[in-house]
């Protein structure tokens, strides 16, 4: 891939109005997902979670046949031919993202549309997200975006635009 | 919204020619999937600006206009997506909220005609009445027609019919109700009052979102229907109430609010909104060459498992099929729909052949 840097996703909760787009667009196009669900936390909130592709991921170290394993971007997938279903990933991982899949005897979780990014094209949840609460990039612009926000909502600029 | 999010540009020639009804969350998808499996999508909305409910009832602050904006002009611009604005298709006569902001008026049948399939998406932007003595004075609104004008302002295209207004009373649980709430706080009101006939716990809008409000001032009154519109000199000036108590679940499955006799009191308003509930606005308001009977006592469109009307090139998708949903509801739907009509477009072209 042309991009070798290493991609973040963040979800800025403060954006995320529970409006499910994320989940029914990965749903859409993963025929084995989705890959981001939103959890009902009572009193009406339902929040979206997925993968955090960890830098030091316990998912990788824990797989046995190494089949969980990362991309040129640094996301972390898995190469079915080699994943035994075992979940040693999911019981690695703080998160509990892995699922196993009843259909491919593996565990499958987001791996940030491979395909479309492979096209040159961005993660379906961040590109359709209305609120633009999820972000993806390199660490460092992800991260000033994040901190712009936050300033945003500090000094109250908001209202300006 | 990057609507075309499958692809980053339109693959070879372009194939068959579909029109979209209705730019709101479900039609917009729609075209994304059209364009990226090569079609030419011509989009038609009755209001000025694409978006639908997403950018004339939504709050800014929770969808900025950018968002909707650069997937619509991502699709004008790179995909050729036409797009007819301020045109209301329509087939037989109906008043629904917004359509006074039409310019043109497109007959729904002959609009058919001119494509290869055709997608229904128009939401549902008729609002339930309160139904009671005085609600037709000109300061009774629905929840809508508030938000509508609201964002009218904003986003520069008519000032505001509201005139001002300090005390808003806002009935219902859901969440045109909490816009519509909010919107009245964020607009410089002095008191704003949410009223509902069941308890928090059963509001449709969730108890976290209404505790929310109560923090940012809004005035939440639970177990309370109205009664009538209080009118002097033909203006609304407050909503006598009526108290309401629980008892057995009615077929909705929720406790039925019963009234207390005798409980009546009176909350003073500049502006009455009724967030009571929405209701789908089809084109087709007649029987319309037959298509008229596939739309149901409550306006719902009955679509087949294809999102097809039965023996028609017309599909439909989004709350005009299911009723108010959210808005990643409707994109699905707007989602699954273009699938089907990208199959049924492919099978027709080898039937041609």
């Amino acid at each position: 891939m042309s991009n070798p840097g290493v991609l973040v996703r963040v979800i800025d909760y403060s954006k995320c109005m529970g409006c499910e787009t994320c989940e029914v667009v990965c749903g859409f196009i993963h025929e084995l997902g989705p890959f981001i669900r939103l959890y009902d936390l009572g009193g009406g909130v339902k929040r979206p979670i997925s993968c955090f592709h960890c830098s030091k991921a316990p998912c990788v170290e824990a797989c046995p046949t190494g089949a969980m394993r990362r991309d040129s971007q640094g996301t972390v997938y898995i190469e079915f031919s080699r994943c035994i279903g075992c979940m040693a990933c999911l019981y690695a991982c703080p998160f509990g993202i892995p699922d196993y899949s009843e259909t491919t005897k593996t565990s499958i979780k987001c791996d940030l549309c491979r395909l479309l990014r492979g096209d040159g094209l961005i993660p379906a949840c961040v590109a359709m997200c209305p609120s633009r609460a999820i972000l993806v990039g390199l660490p460092k612009a992800v991260g000033d975006e994040v901190k712009k926000r936050a300033l945003t909502r500090i000094v109250q600029l908001g209202e300006i635009k | 919204m990057k609507f075309a999010f499958l692809c980053q540009q339109k693959p070879g020639l372009s194939r068959q020619k579909i029109a979209v009804v209705g730019a709101g969350p479900a039609g917009l998808t729609a075209a994304g999937y059209l364009v990226c499996r090569g079609h030419e999508v011509d989009i038609y909305d009755k209001l000025p600006i694409p978006g639908g409910m997403m950018t004339f009832a939504i709050p800014k602050y929770r969808i900025p206009l950018d968002s909707i904006m650069e997937g619509v002009e991502e699709l004008r611009d790179r995909f050729g997506v036409k797009l007819n604005l301020s045109t209301k298709v329509t087939c037989g006569e109906r008043h629904d909220e917004g359509d006074e902001l039409a310019v043109n008026t497109v007959d729904m049948l002959k609009l058919v005609e001119n494509y290869d399939a055709t997608l229904i998406s128009t939401g549902t932007w008729r609002s339930r009445k309160l139904g009671i003595p005085g609600d037709d004075a000109k300061n009774v609104m629905s929840a809508l027609e508030f938000l509508l004008d609201i964002h009218m302002e904003e986003l520069g295209l008519r000032a505001s019919h509201l005139g001002s207004f300090k005390k808003v009373v806002v009935i219902g649980g859901g969440l045109s109700a909490v816009d519509a709430a909010e919107e009245s706080i964020l607009k410089g009101a002095s008191e704003v009052y949410l009223v509902y006939r069941r308890t928090i716990k059963e509001a449709p809008a969730g108890e976290y979102e209404i505790r929310r409000l109560s923090r940012l001032g809004v005035n939440w009154i639970e177990l309370a229907a109205p009664k009538s519109v209080t009118i002097e000199n033909g203006v609304a000036r407050g909503v006598v109430f009526q108290r309401m108590k629980l008892g057995e679940p009615d077929e909705s499955g929720r406790p039925r609010p019963i009234p207390v006799p005798g409980s009546e009191f009176e909350v003073e308003a500049d502006i009455v909104a009724a967030a009571i509930g929405e209701i789908p606005t089809p084109p087709i308001a007649s029987e319309c060459g037959g298509i008229g009977k596939h739309v149901g006592k409550d306006g719902k469109i009955a679509v087949d498992k294809s999102f097809r009307i039965p023996g028609t090139n017309i599909f439909a998708a989004g709350d005009v099929v299911t009723g108010p949903s959210k808005i990643g509801q409707a994109v699905g739907q707007g989602l699954r729909a273009a699938k089907e009509i990208d199959r049924f477009l492919s099978v027709k072209v080898l039937v041609a052949r």
